[in-house]
């Protein structure tokens, strides 16, 4: 059993949300490696003053203290790590679409370390992809910067493991068969790879390269790229259960527009 | 003991506020009634009328009276900086510098993915016709520098870029007079990644 009142100090955590609470308050959804996803409420951190008030800060690592048996925990101290530059740019609404994930498919109160190790690293690659247009001086033009996709592909592949829904890629459901780059599969959800029938059924189909790229988080091919953007979507989709992700609509308005 | 019924009415009514839950409204309610009834009245004069004649400038979207600001009908600002910020207390704060002479856009608020607050949300379509009426040379984004702020930043550049406009971010960094010794860590590092050729 739980002692009532337990008092946790020196975790390594993210914030992935705030809400505003009572008049000067905020409650965090944070994100800690040993403890999991929490609720945490920072008393007075909106106030015009407080030492919280810039340290709360999304996408920054935080060593945080808390204590309290219930729901909600009490933050006691949040300091900041440092050692990873703010997002800017894509890579900020790429981060934005991470969090929502968290929030939206993580039960709270449970320790997935290497989700959270998982998380930490796309956060790194993200913010290394990060530059602000405003801030690249004519004389240093932004370098070609790498996609963000690959990112994105291992986090979200990271996160169905860790949830209990991992892929089965190199082989086909039911038989066992190994999956051949060069055949088309039919991906079914829960299950896994089927080979494709040879009449065109209107199914989604995506090649046995894409599926081997996948399981070995290899995603340089356009066609990798590609299908494995569809099929994730699809599957988080359905992990979802219809809840619609607003860091992806927004994100989609920004390319529409 | 019946509470009656437009006591009850007030206290709901004050609860509007934000931070004010059911106690507080209560206390509010009881002290306007009792100890100020005057003040009560010119707060309730004070509220219809400013739900009544306040509506936004048609041009940089802060409350006024008139269909154009002050601001924006002054011949003595120059049109051709545009700042954009999120909320009208922001502006006065721009204001109070004294170190900026053109108009403004305000927001009324800011992009918050998470909070299901987008780009139609904030009408970012009016701030665009804003800025592209021929005269306005360049934006200047003064949105806060919270991961909000900094989305919103992004997004009103791209469209803004997109139509060939110039745009600007204010600067961020160690504040006039800051010693590092006592200036937190977080800024430091940024205004290090975000240095200048000097």
């Amino acid at each position: 059993m739980k002692p009532a009142r337990q008092r946790v100090d020196r975790q390594r955590g993210y914030v992935l949300h705030t809400y505003p609470y009572s008049e000067t308050s905020l409650i965090a959804d944070v994100f800690s490696r040993e403890h999991g996803r929490l609720a945490l409420l920072a008393r007075g951190a909106r106030r015009p003053r407080s030492a919280m008030r810039g340290t709360l800060l999304g996408f920054q690592p935080l060593e945080l203290g808390w204590f309290g048996g219930g729901e909600v925990k009490t933050l006691a101290k949040a300091e900041w790590c440092g050692g990873l530059p703010l997002l800017q740019g894509k890579s900020l609404l790429v981060g934005y679409y991470l969090n929502e994930l968290l929030l939206k498919l993580l039960p709270r109160e449970d320790a997935h370390e290497q989700l959270f190790d998982a998380y930490e690293e796309a956060l790194v690659g993200l913010a290394g992809n990060s530059t602000n247009p405003l801030t690249n001086s004519p004389t240093n033009p932004p370098a070609n910067l790498p996609s963000n996709a690959p990112i994105l592909r291992r986090f979200e592949k990271a996160l169905l493991r860790e949830l209990g829904y991992g892929l089965l890629l190199d082989q086909e459901a039911g038989s066992g068969a190994a999956v051949v780059a060069t055949r088309d599969y039919v991906y079914i959800i829960e299950r896994g790879p089927v080979e494709a029938p040879s009449d065109d059924d209107g199914s989604v189909k995506l090649s046995g390269r894409t599926l081997l790229d996948m399981a070995q988080d290899r995603y340089e091919e356009p066609r990798t790229q590609t299908e494995s953007k569809q099929l994730m979507r699809r599957l988080l989709a359905h992990y979802l259960n219809g809840q619609a992700l607003q860091s992806r609509k927004i994100f989609m308005e920004l390319q529409e527009a | 003991m019946r509470v009656p019924s437009s006591l009850e009415a007030l206290v709901e009514a004050l609860r509007c506020l934000p931070g004010v839950g059911p106690k507080s409204a209560q206390r509010m309610a009881y002290h306007l009634l009792q100890h100020d009834p005057p003040g009560a009245e010119r707060l309730a004069a004070a509220l219809s009328r400013a739900v009544t004649t306040l509506r936004h400038c048609t041009r940089c979207n802060t409350f006024t009276e008139d269909e154009l600001c002050d601001r924006c009908a002054s011949s003595q600002r120059d049109p051709s900086q545009l700042c954009v910020v999120e909320m009208p207390v922001d502006l006065n704060m721009m204001e109070q510098t004294q170190a900026y002479r053109g108009l403004y856009y305000v927001l009324m608020g800011r992009l918050s993915p998470l909070d299901g607050i987008g780009p139609k949300e904030l009408r970012l379509e009016r701030m665009l016709a804003r800025a592209a009426d021929g005269i306005v040379r360049e934006v200047i984004l003064a949105t806060n520098f919270t991961n909000e702020g900094e989305a919103t930043a992004h997004y009103v550049a791209e469209l803004l870029h997109a139509r060939g406009l110039k745009v600007s971010r204010i600067a961020r960094g160690v504040p006039v007079g800051g010693e590092l010794e006592f200036t937190d860590a977080g800024t430091i590092a940024q205004a290090l990644i975000e240095r200048r050729d000097y």
